[in-house]
């Protein structure tokens, strides 16, 4: 029971610690004056992959690395199906 | 459970459109909406169409479940390997090393359409291989 309190107190004073860290730290977000990151892609998008779809220029091109995860994501998640329902029938 | 004789027409008519559309999915995702996921989930929509009118067993017996297995970890290995073909060939990993066309056409967009191709099979592959295993545990549709 103590040791119970004594964990849930510590996992407490963690993400108190973690909350205020982020308020602290002042980065804007959805601020209007930061978007040289994506004037860039609407503007070199199309020279640096050669797709006139951005959606794919961004996903297939500047994040190819975010869309393999997300392949590996599947792969895990039809792995697990197949390995919970082996053996029935 | 048999369904009835007109929605086991309609879907045996139905299930080549649906497949070409979804290979126009994957082909043409560089070049409008659409892509490797959606176009891969439309090509195992199309197979689950199949099962859920005709039987599973006749389902089967076109589409092997091991067959759509190896089809699921070849498209994965397809996309590990082209993402290393880039680091042997001097640049880095999944980096283009296609030349990249005239922007608008189908072979523009360089090692793009590959890795479409190779997502899209994995997705179908992995739709209709979970469908496979549900409808196994469950012993029928």
């Amino acid at each position: 029971m103590f040791k119970e309190m004594k964990k849930a107190f510590f996992i407490i004073i963690i993400l108190a610690m973690t909350i205020l860290f982020i308020l602290s730290v002042d980065i804007e977000y959805g601020n209007p004056k930061n978007l040289d990151v994506a004037n860039y892609y609407i503007e070199q998008g199309l020279y640096d992959t050669g797709a006139i779809n951005l959606v794919a220029a961004i996903y297939l091109g500047y994040r190819a690395y975010d869309t393999l995860m997300e392949t590996i994501v599947l792969f895990v998640a039809v792995a697990g199906v197949v390995f919970c329902l082996r053996g029935k029938r | 459970m048999r369904s009835s004789k007109i929605i086991r027409t309609i879907a045996q008519k139905l299930f080549p459109f649906i497949v070409l559309f979804g290979f126009y999915l994957i082909s043409h995702g560089h070049l409008s909406p659409g892509g490797g996921f959606q176009g891969g989930v439309v090509l195992g929509t199309a197979i689950i169409l199949l099962a859920l009118s005709h039987s599973i067993e006749q389902t089967e017996k076109k589409f092997k479940s091991r067959w759509l297995n190896m089809l699921e970890k070849l498209g994965i290995l397809t996309l590990i390997f082209l993402g290393f073909l880039g680091i042997f060939l001097g640049y880095s990993f999944l980096g283009n090393f296609l030349p990249l066309g005239n922007p608008g056409q189908i072979a523009s967009g360089g090692l793009m359409l590959l890795l479409n191709i190779a997502i899209g099979i994995k997705v179908a592959a992995g739709v209709s291989v979970i469908f496979y295993a549900l409808v196994r545990y469950r012993g029928e549709i």
